[in-house]
């Protein structure tokens, strides 16, 4: 189903937000102004724009790690302000300051992120199951190529398709997984060929075109909330940098191949979109102009919050207070 | 004697698994990324063993662990690299419910010769999953051995005792030590597992304490110098526990003060405590005092240095108890 001018020019107003969100992030782990590490999305934000930017209210979701679930926020009208102030510990931040990296906003269904990649293989299962049981609802569980490594992924994957879960499982392939490619590390080419033993429906799509991401999430998730159950869409992306910001680019022991990653960067989501949208006269240059102005001036009201707010030091009784419920 | 050199605790790492690799054509690792090197203590043993001795796996515990499992059965001795060792409770059940039982249960009749391997530890604030010390989670269980260094002299003795040992054995390191510098013979030589080392003497009080928590210490112990005199002793290893050392020392100095980067109830320090009690309470002038990570779970952000153990709190507790 072909998107409409408002739906184009939704999605190309976060994809231009995600990529200043990512640059903001980047900018600050270089500062030392960012807790923990920060693993950047730049050329790779079209597919988790495309992917949440429709999402219901309802709808769980879980971002994928990379870029620190930057791409993810816009659809779920997460306060990026009370992320970034969780990110550098700030008594405003979205879990009090006191999770580092591992923030959540569970009033929009962002549960939560952990550290332990493929962690949400597990729960991914009851979310489904609770969202079949309410309906009107359904999961986006957005992790990477290296994710399915993880055996969970296929108890997940068998539970989702037996009892006919919404769950669309989305995977980023940006064909790295920190030092490892996806050559080495899968067998078949494709990650949602796993789909296939379970008969689940699979697609494979360009993670660079934020429209053609968000045209499939938005079919897969029809299909879940009709009661078809899950749907694998598996966006080929990049990694256009070192898996987190400080430590060397490499293909198992070798530094990756600069002639390949220039390659990589000539299909960057925003000049495609960018193009696409003038071409089809969505947007003018003008539009695009303000949109930009108006993402650089957000991210201006992003960190001023996270920075005016005071660092969180609770007391250990305060702390022990939050133990349990 | 000509002067040691010295290297940072990962090199001395990495130097044991060189000398034992080049010794002993069945030991190997595997890993996640370790061709590439997440920390430098795997970095270039790819180009000097190959893929067959250096073995990446996909991002999955389970298998990857499962290739130590089985081979060790076939007669390899596998070392097995979790990266940060909070990821080895993805395999919990292969490593705590099987592997370290299985010899016992199954009439003692094979042993299971490998190393569990990961660092971790509070200091880079990445919260609980990346930072959470599981030394004493492995310790609990009988039939798996626990060590964790605190010296770039003890990383590589005690890893390449890990290494030989016909069990089993965790060997947890801290990342707030991996670049800490000290000397390090070049042949290679075993810290036997299961054997403290009072690493300084003092009279008035024993403070016990490994990990990063041992540098913690000696700067305690430093600036309490004139003043009190710590006796700081290593445990090395927590399982088994060398009672005998700490015992031997708190009988002279009366006093006892146990510094574990970990929850306080069921750690390695209520453990000491315990037996400690049990067997030398006469020898006790003040209470034990434990300095542990209060039972939350350690965050992240701006309160890990207060939460983790750390060199007030150590000052507070061996005040306290000289008092
Ligand atoms: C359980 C677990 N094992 C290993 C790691 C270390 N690790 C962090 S990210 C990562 C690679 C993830 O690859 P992928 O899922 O493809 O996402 P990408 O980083 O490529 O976006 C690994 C191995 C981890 N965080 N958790
Ligand atoms: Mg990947």
């Amino acid at each position: 189903m072909a998107l409409g001018k408002e739906q184009m020019k939704t999605l190309y107003r976060n994809l231009v937000r995600a990529d200043h969100f990512d640059k903001m992030m980047m900018n600050r782990i270089m500062q030392g102004k960012l807790i923990g590490f920060y693993h950047p999305g730049d050329g790779a934000m079209a597919a988790g724009v495309g992917a949440s930017t429709f999402l219901g209210e309802n709808d769980i979701l879980n971002p994928h790690h990379r870029a620190h679930g930057m791409a993810y926020m816009a659809g779920k009208g997460i306060d990026v302000g009370r992320y970034l102030a969780e990110h550098t510990g700030k008594a405003d931040g979205c879990c009090g300051g006191r999770s580092s990296f591992h923030w959540s906003f569970p009033e929009q269904k962002v549960y939560g992120a952990s550290g332990f990649i493929g962690w949400h293989f597990c729960p991914v299962v009851g979310w489904g199951w609770a969202s079949k049981r309410k309906g009107n609802q359904v999961v986006l569980m957005a992790s990477g190529d290296g994710s399915y490594g993880q055996g969970g992924a296929h108890e997940a994957m068998l539970s989702a398709m037996n009892w006919k879960l919404p769950i669309i499982f989305f995977c980023e392939n940006n064909g790295m997984a920190i030092h490892s490619t996806a050559d080495d590390m899968h067998p078949m080419p494709d990650i949602s060929s796993l789909a296939q033993g379970y008969g689940m429906p699979a697609v494979v799509i360009d993670g660079q075109d934020v429209f053609a991401v968000a045209e499939t999430v938005i079919a897969a998730r029809k299909h879940a909330l009709a009661g078809k159950g899950p749907t694998f869409v598996e966006a080929k992306t990049v990694r256009l940098r070192e898996h987190d910001v400080g430590t060397p680019d490499l293909a198992r022991a070798e530094p990756r191949d600069p002639e390949y990653l220039e390659e990589l960067k000539q299909r960057d989501p925003l000049v495609l979109a960018t193009k696409r949208v003038l071409a089809e006269k969505v947007l003018t240059q003008k539009q695009i102009d303000k949109i930009i102005k108006e993402a650089e001036e957000e991210v201006v009201v992003v960190e001023k919050f996270a920075d005016d707010s005071p660092i969180a030091l609770p007391s250990i009784e305060e702390l022990q207070a939050g133990v349990y419920a | 004697m000509s002067e040691v050199r010295e290297l940072p605790l990962v090199e001395a790492i990495k130097e044991a698994y060189q000398q034992e690799m080049e010794r002993d054509e069945s030991v190997f690792m595997v890993g996640q990324d370790i061709a590439g090197g997440i920390f430098p203590h795997t970095m270039g043993l790819v180009e000097q063993f190959g893929t067959d001795r250096i073995v990446d796996t996909p991002l999955a515990e389970v298998g990857m662990y499962g290739t130590a499992f089985g081979a060790a059965m076939e007669g390899f001795k596998p070392i097995v690299d979790f990266m940060f060792a909070g990821f080895f409770l993805n395999a919990a059940s292969p490593i705590l419910a099987q592997t370290a039982q299985f010899r016992f249960i199954h009439g003692s009749q094979m042993s299971l010769p490998m190393v569990i391997t990961g660092a971790c530890g509070s200091g880079m604030r990445l919260g609980n999953e990346h930072a959470m010390l599981v030394h004493n989670m492995i310790a609990q269980v009988p039939g798996i051995k626990v060590c964790m260094p605190s010296t770039p002299y003890d990383a590589k003795g005690l890893m390449i005792s890990a290494i030989r040992d016909p069990n089993p054995v965790a060997f947890i390191w801290h990342l707030g030590t991996m670049m800490d510098r000290g000397p390090v013979p070049e042949e290679a030589y075993e810290v036997p597992l299961g054997v403290a080392e009072v690493k300084r003497e003092g009279s008035d009080i024993t403070l016990v304490a490994n990990g990063i928590q041992y540098k913690n210490a000696v700067e305690v112990a430093d600036k309490l110098e004139g003043d009190i005199s710590v006796e700081i002793i290593d445990p090395r290893s927590v399982s088994p526990l060398d009672i005998d050392t700490i015992l031997k020392s708190v009988d002279k100095t009366g006093r006892l003060v146990i510094v574990d980067e970990s929850w306080d109830s069921r750690s390695t320090a209520s453990q000491i405590a315990a037996q400690v009690v049990d067997v030398g309470f006469d020898m006790l002038d003040a209470p034990i005092r434990r300095v542990c990570i209060p039972d939350i779970p350690l965050p992240g952000g701006h309160m890990e240095p207060y939460v983790a153990p750390n060199p007030d709190a150590i000052e507070a507790a061996v005040r306290d108890v000289c008092q």
